[in-house]
């Protein structure tokens, strides 16, 4: 090659590492499949429980989910980046689930408080801000539940995975305008649910 | 702050603009706006620590010792139904060989009768709990994942 090749963007490119291990999982290297695993189940663990709001349905799920990866792997391409596939994989099984067992939104039970991590790690200058914004972590995790299946999706993937507004509409199937205005509207949602809770309780 | 922008602005720029993934021209349009518009500039304010909060906040996993373990690679599941079949074809065999001894053996016609109903028995309720088995793994709808 006598071009230089220019860096790819960041956000858009999958480490190499990634690409190795993939590449080594899927001619059956078991150091390469164990550590798939590993850094897979935490993902899919963390977003099933965004999704879902409970630790057991969260674990069974990511257990499914881990399942279905593994089953599929061979068919994988490489150069993709595999956690939008892994949380496709998630996202489609907590669907799933929901309408095996027609849960209906207002039936929906509180989500699991012990599923935050509270405790500060590093409490920084102003503890009192700190107390603030865990108090507000708190509440809207409590109405993340409270928001219709497909706000939550988004506002989930945006705000708790980090997913960029590309990614998204990759993983949820949508033109990306959509999820502007669909995150948007769900933000709202959520923060008026904050408040009335807030104005329920007189939490701060 | 459930009222919408007094000038029609499209709010949703505003978390676009949050997150950064407005074009250098709309996210000019939206500063501009914000400093004109009260209701934007608070509702912006409030989205911003709303997000921050969200974005924040960390969530406690599982220990390694709570998942089943990843399913094995070709060559160990192959082993594995290799075993389980020789396995089985052996119990049967040695239960229909046993079977056959007693029957040509000398023991009284009651003694046949309540071992082969015993037998059979245990034999028909494993096979319907193979056929469940089966009939599950085969409606499973995710067996093959989309994608």
């Amino acid at each position: 090659m006598t071009h230089p090749q220019p860096l790819p963007a960041a956000a858009a490119a999958t480490p190499p590492s990634e690409t190795q291990t993939v590449l080594l999982a899927q001619r059956g290297e078991e150091t390469a499949l164990d550590d798939l695993a590993r850094s897979c189940r935490q993902q899919a663990y963390i977003f099933a429980l965004q999704l879902t709001g409970h630790p057991d349905d969260a674990l069974d799920v990511a257990q499914d989910a881990m399942l279905r990866f593994f089953r599929s792997l061979g068919r994988f391409d490489p150069k993709r980046p595999v956690r939008p596939w892994l949380l496709h994989i998630v996202r489609n099984l907590v669907r799933d689930r929901a309408r095996r067992r027609r849960v209906r939104r207002t039936e929906s039970l509180e989500p699991a408080a012990d599923a935050l991590r509270l405790e500060p790690s590093d409490p920084g200058p102003d503890p009192e801000a700190l107390a603030t914004r865990r108090q507000l972590q708190a509440l809207a995790w409590r109405c993340l539940q409270e928001l219709p299946p497909d706000h939550r999706e988004v506002l989930v993937l945006r705000d708790y995975q980090g997913l960029a507004y590309a990614e998204i509409a990759a993983a949820l199937e949508i033109p990306r305008g959509t999820v502007m205005s669909r995150l948007h509207r769900a933000r709202r949602r959520l923060q008026e649910l904050v408040r009335q809770r807030q104005r329920r309780t007189g939490e701060v | 702050m459930s009222a919408s922008c007094p000038r029609a602005f499209d709010e949703a720029q505003l978390s676009g603009y949050l997150d950064g993934e407005l074009t250098q021209a709309a996210e000019q349009k939206v500063r501009i706006h914000v400093e004109d518009c009260a209701h934007c500039r608070a509702l912006l304010a409030e989205l911003r620590t709303m997000r921050e909060a969200t974005m924040s906040t960390e969530f406690v996993a599982p220990d390694d010792r709570q998942w089943d373990e990843r399913p094995r690679s070709g060559l160990s599941l192959l082993s594995r139904g290799a075993g389980w079949t020789l396995g089985l074809v052996w119990v049967a065999a040695v239960a229909v060989y046993g079977l056959w001894q007693l029957w040509s053996s000398a023991a009284g016609l009651v003694a046949k009768v309540l071992a082969f109903g015993g037998l059979s028995a245990l034999a028909l309720l494993l096979i319907s709990v193979a056929l469940d088995r089966l009939a599950a793994a085969r409606t499973d709808p995710y067996r093959e994942v989309q994608k």
